[in-house]
């Protein structure tokens, strides 16, 4: 109760909140649903309560503030569900729906009780962060600028950013460590310490960006290696200025940020998505392996398609002089052939023309021979008769002759008383002539006398054909009929 | 064909080559040279594969000197 001190009405202080406190419970009795935003979770470690400051901004501008508390056992629920549903703890500068009763304590005064906290609405809202930032930067059109880089055949130098303590870096290393020892390979991994998570992520992955970027030249790639830490924290990720550095980035940025949620903006935007640090890891080996595989290869193919090449040429070559050798031989086999066939031939053409002209020879000999012996036997017969015609005859003239003279001289004998010398002379010739004139004798030597009516013909023209002649020889008459006449040129004159 | 090529030329045309004596298309007059060529691609490749001649102190300090310029606060890790 109030007390009167100088008229006045005096309530001590505790009266005062008292009263408040009971007003505010019978107005409020009930809890309600706020939304606002989380300014600081202002969790004491110590006592594990949080006192967080709920504000509401306009314009960016808080226009409201209010203090608040969650016990130790409302946060480590609510905080459990935070991370399952929207994979961020409880953090600052997070949107929220809570349900929270309006309390009222005379010692510590004026805070909304939170009794729970909707993670489904934050959710919502960092989701909404991430379309923002996706949509501004399709808007800006860069949104696969990062993806449109030519990812060098072999990323070998790669800047990492990452933590030392990490375990993802730890994973990650250890499978280039291996790829070396095993294959040989050989990489450059440099360090850019960041913080991965949280709030203060962005800050710390752009700065260090911003240092790669200036030795870019050094580099074939950035990668952001993440691991171990969990799900929780990433909402960074979707920040849209880191984003938008990693668009733009001028080498391709490869994220590897390990967690199993929805991704994020950051790994959208970035060249490539391997989720895990290890697997990133692989792809990068992998492309050396898709490098290293052609040339083993093409080595090999090399190889033996030279040795093949060069080898079917030898046999080419070989078959090639076979063939030459064969065809060679062939051809002069089949030409010795032919010029023994020529040859064979020809011979036998000459022996069988030397055997025909011989026997031709042979049969003109034997001809010549007979017909020489023929004409020598022919002719000497014919000499022969001749000579024993001209004998006979000779024999003949000189009998007659010898009786002639004979008988002359026995005439003159006889007759010389009677004749004078010249009669006897001329008588003697006239006897000769007569005799020698007569035409018996003339007969006797084989001519002929040939009458025509008792006439001797001299003329061709004195006859005709079909008249009867007669031919008067030594011994005998011919009777004869003219078949045909003809006239004796030499005779004409 | 002592010119300086990069690696990506040294596969692609490495690649070209195996193609073309795979289909047959190289003679027997041009296998030495296509041959020699090779191996000079194929050392040019395999070299790369195991060797890098990046340097993080020389990277170091090239980021020193730029950061000096730039007069930005050290971001602590």
């Amino acid at each position: 109760m109030s007390e009167i001190i100088q008229d006045r009405k005096v309530f001590s202080l505790y009266q005062v909140t008292r009263s408040i406190q009971k007003t505010l419970n019978k107005r409020y009795s009930s809890a309600f649903w706020v939304k606002a935003e989380l300014n600081k979770l202002n969790y004491y470690q110590h006592s594990g309560h949080c006192y967080p400051e709920l504000v509401e901004k306009k314009k960016g501008k808080i226009i409201t503030q209010i203090r608040s508390v969650l016990w130790k056992r409302d946060f480590i629920r609510i905080n459990e569900a935070f991370k399952k549903t929207v994979h961020e703890p409880l953090k600052d500068g997070i949107k929220i729906l809570f349900l929270a009763k309006i309390n009222f304590h005379p010692q510590y005064g004026l805070s909304l009780h939170i009794l729970n906290i909707d993670p489904g609405f934050t959710l919502g809202d960092l989701e909404k962060e991430k379309q923002e930032t996706l949509k501004k930067l399709r808007k800006e059109g860069v949104f696969d600028n990062n993806k449109k880089l030519q990812l060098p055949l072999l990323p070998q130098r790669i800047a990492v950013i990452s933590v030392q303590t990490s375990k993802g870096y730890a994973d990650y290393l250890n499978v280039f460590e291996e790829a070396e020892n095993k294959w040989g390979y050989k990489f450059f991994n440099m360090l850019f310490p960041s913080l991965l998570q949280g709030d203060n992520a962005v800050n710390s992955l752009i700065k260090q960006l911003n240092r790669i970027k200036k030795v870019s030249r050094h580099f074939d790639v950035v990668v952001i290696v993440r691991g171990g830490g969990g799900d929780i924290g990433l909402s960074c990720y979707n920040n849209y200025l880191l984003a938008k550095e990693i668009a733009l980035f001028p080498i391709p940025v490869i994220t590897g940020i390990g967690h199993a949620t929805n991704e994020t903006a950051a790994e959208m935007i970035a060249h490539k998505n391997a989720i895990t640090p290890t697997k990133l890891a692989e792809i990068i080996i992998q492309k050396f392996h898709n490098f290293a595989l052609p040339v083993e290869e093409g080595r090999k193919i090399i190889v033996e398609k030279a040795q093949s090449l060069l080898s079917e040429q030898k046999i080419n070559l070989q078959t090639e002089v076979r063939h030459f050798k064969s065809g060679t031989k062939y051809l002069l086999s089949k030409n010795r052939n032919i010029l023994r066939e020529i040859s064979n031939t020809m011979s036998w053409n000459f022996q069988a023309t030397f055997k025909q002209e011989r026997e031709r020879l042979e049969t003109y000999q034997i001809k010549i021979g007979a017909e020489t012996k023929y004409l020598l036997r022919d002719n000497s017969e014919e000499l022969n008769r001749i000579g024993y015609q001209l004998k006979r005859d000779m024999q003949q003239q000189l009998n007659k002759h010898h009786l002639s003279l004979d008988y002359q001289l026995r005439n003159l004998r006889l007759g010389t008383g009677r004749f004078t010398k010249t009669s006897e002379k001329e008588l003697s010739n006239l006897e000769k002539n007569i005799a020698l004139i007569h035409p018996e004798n003339v007969l006797k030597r084989g001519y002929s006398i040939t009458l025509y009516e008792g006439k001797s013909v001299t003329d061709i023209e004195a006859i005709d054909e079909g008249e009867e002649l007669k031919t008067l020889l030594y011994k005998g008459e011919v009777i004869s009929v003219v078949k045909s006449k003809s006239k004796s040129n030499e005779r004409e004159n | 064909m002592k010119e300086k090529i990069n690696y990506t030329e040294a596969f692609e045309e490495l690649q070209n080559i195996v193609s073309e004596i795979e289909q047959g298309e190289i003679s027997v007059d041009e296998l030495s040279e296509k041959v020699k060529r090779a191996a000079q691609l194929i050392k040019i490749c395999k070299t790369k594969l195991s060797t890098t001649e990046e340097n993080v102190a020389e990277i170091l300090k090239e980021l020193e000197n730029t950061e000096d310029t730039d007069n930005e606060p050290n971001f602590e890790y």
